[in-house]
């Protein structure tokens, strides 16, 4: 079987996103639930199944009418993307849990004392 | 004989409620309850003054954070307070007090870790859209968190402080509500549904911060976001 560039790319992006999960849920990092995982997995697991196994899209391509060698080129465009909003997401989350956290502690300071 | 043992703190999350938070707040004290914690919500009409003027606590997020962020500074306000019992009620007038009666009972008789107050047990006066995005909302909260109840977006809840010290939410806004189920069912946490009476007038309908049609679906993006990030 022959490995292209692109299928190692999104495996390797894929692998490191289901590992960083598992590394959260055994840590029992705040907010990680098995559904969490199990969503994270199925989500990025599916993306790297695609990936190595493009001939399991056909029957999707063949439905929608899309075929040959340009949806290579799509896919991973839209998975840099998708990696990209992705990550965005999880830093404004981020930002916006922190901002909510200082202006609670912020609020209660009176009370703290 | 409970009740007047155990201290119970009623939690008022407002944002922009200057209109009517006093008629809330006074309220809920004829109805016999003294213990009041407002968290004005960046409002920025005079809400956090009227209620200061009623002589009860209040606590100002310096920029409005959500009414999920509102209700846990509420709760945490309340833990400080040292309170046994936590109630929450929507600020805009919809929940009678007389109603938090019946929301303390099963914790104060020590049956209940959580009690939902349920618009749906008792949908009289609920406008029919609102009763199909509650049970569209009960089915999502359901599917993702795991719990079945038939009004998952109440926000007239009761809390024992055992409950309050377990449950820890990341939702800001209305996702919320719903987190607060996953956590009953994360910690296997005894909980039981009150019917409940809403008064949906036109000032609470009119408000655009209430939970809409659009707000619903960024409820559910938000939950389902939540799973998956």
């Amino acid at each position: 079987m022959k490995i292209y560039v692109y299928q190692v790319i999104v495996s390797a992006v894929a692998l490191a996103m289901i590992s960083q999960g598992v590394k959260n849920y055994v840590r029992g990092k705040s907010g990680q639930t098995l559904l969490k995982l199990g969503t994270r997995i199925v989500v990025w697991g599916g993306m790297m199944l695609i990936a190595i196994f493009p001939q399991a899209t056909n029957i999707l391509a063949g439905l929608i009418g899309l075929q040959g060698n340009i949806n290579a080129v799509i896919l991973s465009g839209f998975l840099l993307i998708f990696l990209m909003i992705f990550k965005l997401l999880s830093a404004i989350e981020r930002l916006e849990q922190n901002i909510s956290e200082l202006t609670r502690k912020e609020s209660l300071k009176d009370l703290d004392k | 004989m409970e009740e007047k043992s155990k201290k119970i703190i009623i939690v008022i999350p407002a944002y922009n409620e200057e209109k009517i938070i006093q008629n809330v707040i006074m309220e809920i004290k004829s109805a016999g309850y003294e213990n009041l914690v407002v968290v004005d919500d960046g409002s920025t009409d005079q809400t956090q003054k009227i209620a200061q003027k009623t002589g009860i606590k209040t606590f100002r997020h310096k920029i409005n954070r959500g009414k999920g962020a509102a209700t846990k500074t509420g709760i945490e306000a309340a833990k400080l307070l040292g309170a046994d019992v936590i109630v929450t009620i929507d600020g805009d007038g919809q929940h009678d007090p007389q109603d938090i009666r019946n929301l303390t009972q099963p914790i104060l008789a020590g049956n209940c870790d959580v009690v939902l107050g349920s618009r749906l047990r008792n949908p009289q006066g609920m406008p029919w859209y609102k009763i199909i995005q509650n049970k569209i909302g009960n089915i999502f909260t359901w599917y993702l968190f795991g719990l079945w109840v038939t009004d998952s977006q109440s926000g007239f809840r009761a809390y024992s402080r055992r409950a309050a010290e377990v449950i820890n939410t990341h939702g800001d806004r209305y996702e919320y509500d719903s987190e607060v189920l996953r956590e009953i069912y994360i910690y296997k946490l005894k909980f039981k549904e009150v019917p409940i009476q809403v008064r949906y007038t036109e000032y609470s309908m009119g408000k655009t911060e209430k939970q809409g049609f659009l707000n619903g679906v960024k409820t559910v993006y938000k939950m389902v976001w939540k799973l998956i990030h």
